[in-house]
């Protein structure tokens, strides 16, 4: 490993700062490339090794300040023009990389200290093992730069999609282009690098604020140096192909709850909507823990299992049976229970052994949930969901829950990610591998408060995900104030700058001082890489990604104001036939119910017809003729006190 | 002995006239064997005066600092005779844009012995270069390892000889050395280079001209003189005290300047004196003679340890 250039510096060890398997300290010229987070290789008597500097240091032959006040007279401006500057010393410390041959481990040996080259870093981070063969499984990550040499960083896929190890965790402070610029760029480079001997993968993201990943689909401008960073790193600077955004509704069921609703973008945006059946298996979620004690849980379940989606027949509720499969149909079904037992009269607290305070608090929780969830949940029953067992290869699902309810939030969540769980194990979602993004993972996944569903949830992701393909990529602001095992468990992190309070808790205590300087003054687009090859944390930096961030896609596709019932279904069914005239729907709706626009509205968009508007109108059915509301008997009170829940 | 208060004593002699004293600098005595007064003849003035030197003065770039080092070790008798090894050592180093780097550097490692120590030592001192102690006298152990460091120091100052004539050679920028320029003619008469001493075992002047010597005042130079030398090279000479001495000791600060006699003139001591005031900091420290020993010959002397105690 004969080097044309020469060395950079010497390894010095004294018994005070002695060479060690695992550090060495060496010194350079004053004037040297050498930085903190630079690789080096040191190289003596056959034995090779490879470093990564760590700290630096500097001082003069100047015993005591003392003297520098002694030799200027006291006065600053002469110590500035002092004819000779004193003796001074470069140090640098590193930590040990890799060492070759590996055995016997023996303290770094006492020669010159070279810039490590593209092929030395490829051996430091032990990329060799895996960026070359006939099944190479490196995924581009960023570039490694230091004295004007650039080298390419590759994680290995085995370690960041799973088997070997999984998971990705990020942190950095808000606004300098670190968690989502990184995932951006990294789902990028997985869908573009990701071994076709591996199998498929996809990725489902979560937008959490704002408009953050509203704009995957859509080209970035960028500039000649990005070009050249991707061209350096073997990557297309191109947006993703296949993209489907899913938001839900607002409370008026026709406006969609997204910053995503400009015309040209409307393609590939889709409301989701979930009904009782969706809802029910993750009643646990949106109740609040100390509600759901025993007794409603039986309840739940004696629901789940016997009434909802199936005929339910109870002679001394009603002569016909009941067919719940909404929530509609569900407060239809409470409603024959409360008037059933009022016409026992006094004494009557019991309902096939639920008791009715009971009965009443289960009623009262799960129609809050189409409350808070308005939008998302629906009250008529008809579903609109995530494609499931059809996730196409490299193709990203981006779940809107920006608008949302925290409640509702909490729910699409475990939905979603138990629903992933359940068809990766039948192993008929349609991919091999998908990649789960969860933003402000301090909300969902706390270091400290109750043990919800969803945290429960991302732990057992966490720790199980990788042998199913589900991968968790995650990100915060402060990886303090998360729930260690989650983050524990993430076999890959990346820093970005962070802010220097959380660089002081316990977590970043392995990390040098010098390097949590740098951490502190990251610029936009470097970021630290840990990653199970790399025995020491790496800096590298990356390219803009190559879709419109959130600020310009913004401006450039600004939303849509709200519009009018009709306007609203409008513009959705052109989403689904550009052909449809906004003044056709609108005189088509003139008179209409809202709830039965609504049910044709989802019914077309299921279908996707050739003809949507025919369609549409098919199913409104011909108009009816308004009727005369009769006011409904309202529900009434427990006569007894006696509520164990004291109400 | 019985418990004296020391500082009341210094008061008390200071109050009868005498100069109170501490403890004389490092090295600023020499060799205790050489101690002694040599007259010198004054050039400048008909007695002795002191002259303030102005404001410190910048050396232009180049300049540069030439210096040496020995080190010796008794490795073995043949019968009552040592043997002694010794490295030396010299380098210059010259300054350009405040920043010190070193031009030349020579080494030589020899052994100094008897000539029949040195036979009786066989191949065993092969490859180095030895110098052979007189042997008119019988073996002594301890005046044959006096002779043996005198010896080590001849050689030493060869050496810087031989590295400053090669210096010379490539340059024509002023060369500052650690000592006397008496030692080479062709040194004496260097118009570009000066000497400066900070041991005093060997005074020009005695009685009152002595004690108006030693008493020189912070930034003055005394007046120019041409030293008594046992060689044939005549140079120019004056004290300059670098460091109040007051409260310390007479020799505190206290440099003797030796020059080619083309650079005697009054204008010229001043400039150089006022040059060499400049070059007071950084200060040496911590070397002990910090006091009269210029950054750019410690830096030498620094440079050539690190080099022989490296190979030790």
């Amino acid at each position: 490993m004969l080097e044309s250039h020469p060395p950079v510096g010497r390894v010095v060890a004294t018994e005070l700062k002695p060479s060690t398997p695992h550090q060495f300290y060496f010194w350079t010229a004053r004037e040297s490339p050498i930085g903190i987070g630079a690789i080096v290789r040191v190289e003596e008597q056959g034995r090779v090794v490879f470093g990564v500097v760590t700290d630096g240091f500097a001082y003069s032959d100047l015993v005591t300040p003392m003297h520098a006040v002694i030799g200027a007279d006291g006065d600053p401006v002469a110590a500035g023009i002092e004819p000779t500057t004193r003796a001074e010393i470069r140090l640098f410390s590193a930590a040990v990389l890799r060492q070759m041959p590996e055995e016997p481990l023996q303290p770094v040996p006492l020669g010159p200290v070279w810039l490590a080259s593209d092929a030395d870093v490829v051996l430091a981070l032990r990329m060799d093992s895996y960026t070359t063969g006939d099944r190479p499984t490196g995924i581009p990550i960023g570039l490694y730069a230091a004295g004007g040499l650039e080298s390419p960083v590759y994680l290995d896929c085995d370690f960041l999609l799973g088997p070997e190890a999984a998971h990705l965790n990020i942190t950095g402070v808000s606004g300098l282009a670190t968690k989502t610029s990184a995932v951006e760029f990294l789902l990028s480079s997985i869908f573009q690098t990701f071994p076709r001997h591996k199998g498929s993968v996809a990725a489902l993201c979560f937008n959490v604020k704002g408009p953050d990943l509203c704009f995957l689909d859509q080209p970035a401008a960028l500039n000649e140096e990005d070009r050249r960073l991707y061209a350096k790193l073997g990557l297309r600077p191109e947006p993703f192909s296949n993209v489907r955004y899913y938001a839900p509704f607002k409370g008026d069921g026709v406006n969609l709850n997204t910053l995503r609703t400009h015309d040209a973008l409307a393609a590939n945006t889709e409301p989701l909507v979930w009904g009782l059946h969706e809802v029910l298996d993750y009643a646990e979620v949106v109740l609040n823990r100390d509600d759901v004690d025993a007794k409603a849980d039986a309840f739940i379940d004696f629901l789940g299992e016997r009434v909802v989606g199936r005929e339910y027949r109870d002679e001394m509720l009603r002569g016909k049976p009941f067919l719940v499969q909404s929530f509609a149909d569900l407060e239809e079904f409470f409603r024959a229970i409360f008037e059933f037992m009022e016409v026992l009269g006094k004494g009557a607290e019991v309902w096939k052994t639920h008791h009715l305070a009971t009965i009443r608090k289960v009623r009262n929780r799960l129609s809050n949930i189409s409350t808070r969830s308005k939008g998302l949940v629906t009250d008529d029953g008809v579903a609109h969901d995530l494609p499931w067992g059809r996730f196409a290869d490299r193709s990203v699902h981006v779940v809107d829950v920006a608008g949302l309810d925290p409640l509702a939030q909490d729910l699409v969540f475990a939905r979603i990610v138990s629903k992933l769980r359940e068809h990766l194990e039948r192993r008929d979602l349609g991919v091999d591998h998908v990649v789960v993004f969860v933003d402000e993972l301090n909300k969902y996944a706390p270091a400290d408060g109750a043990d919800t569903y969803v945290r429960k949830m991302l732990l057992d992701l966490s720790e199980r995900g990788r042998y199913l393909g589900l991968v968790l990529f995650s990100a915060q602001q402060f990886r303090s104030q998360v729930q260690r095992r989650v983050v524990g468990n993430a076999g890959t992190g990346i820093y970005g700058r962070m802010d220097m309070d959380e660089l002081a808790t316990p977590g970043y205590a392995t990390i040098s001082p010098a390097t949590k300087i740098k951490l502190a003054t990251l610029p936009k687009g470097e970021l630290m890489v840990r990653h199970p090859h790399f025995t020491q944390p790496i800096f590298v930096k990356f390219p803009r990604p190559a879709v419109l961030n959130s600020r310009e896609g913004i401006e450039r596709f600004p939303p849509a104001t709200d519009l009018p019932f009709a306007e609203a279904v409008a513009r959705q069914m052109r989403g689904l036939d550009r052909r449809v005239a906004t003044d056709a729907v609108c005189a088509l709706l003139e008179g209409r119910r809202e709830d039965d626009v609504r049910r044709a509205l989802s019914a077309t968009r299921r279908e996707r017809p050739a003809d949507a508007y025919a369609f549409f109108a098919a199913c409104l059915g011909r108009r009816v003729n308004g009727e005369v509301v009769v006011p409904r008997r309202g529900i009434p009170a427990v006569r007894r006190a006696d509520d164990s829940y004291g109400r | 002995m019985p418990a004296t208060n020391l500082a009341h004593l210094r008061r008390v002699l200071a109050v009868r006239g005498l100069t109170p004293a501490s403890v004389i600098p490092d090295a600023s005595g020499g060799r205790t064997e050489e101690a002694c007064v040599r007259p010198a003849r004054l050039v400048e003035g008909d007695s002795l005066a002191w002259r303030p030197v102005g404001a410190a003065e910048p050396w232009p770039d180049p300049l540069a600092f030439l210096d040496g080092i020995q080190r010796s070790e008794l490795i073995a008798y043949a019968g009552a005779a040592p043997i002694v090894v010794g490295e030396i050592a010299a380098a210059v180093r010259e300054r350009a844009g405040r920043r010190l780097t070193t031009v030349l550097t020579e080494r030589r490692v020899i052994a100094i012995a008897r000539p029949s120590a040195l036979a009786a030592a066989g191949d065993a001192l092969d490859g180095l270069e030895s110098v052979a102690l007189p042997e008119d006298e019988p073996p002594h152990p301890v005046r044959d390892l006096f002779n043996a460091a005198r010896a080590l120091d001849r050689a030493r100052g060869s050496l810087e000889l031989l590295v400053g004539d090669r210096f010379r050679r490539q340059s024509e920028g002023w060369l500052v050395v650690d000592g006397s320029l008496t030692e080479s003619p062709g040194w004496a008469a260097d118009p570009r280079m000066l000497g400066i001493s900070k041991s005093h075992a060997t005074l020009p002047f005695e009685g009152a001209e002595l004690e108006r010597y030693l008493r020189l005042p912070y930034g003055h130079r005394s007046s120019v003189y041409a030293p008594e030398t046992r060689s044939l090279a005549p140079v120019r000479a004056w004290a300059l005290r670098l460091w109040p001495w007051e409260g310390k000791d007479l020799f505190h600060g206290l440099v003797r300047i030796e020059v080619a006699p083309v650079n005697g003139s009054t204008e010229m001591a001043d400039l150089l004196a006022r040059r060499l005031l400049a070059e007071r900091a950084p200060l040496s420290t911590p070397d002990p003679r910090w006091d009269r020993l210029l950054y750019g010959i410690h830096s030498v002397e620094q440079y050539l340890r690190a080099q022989v105690r490296g190979t030790a």
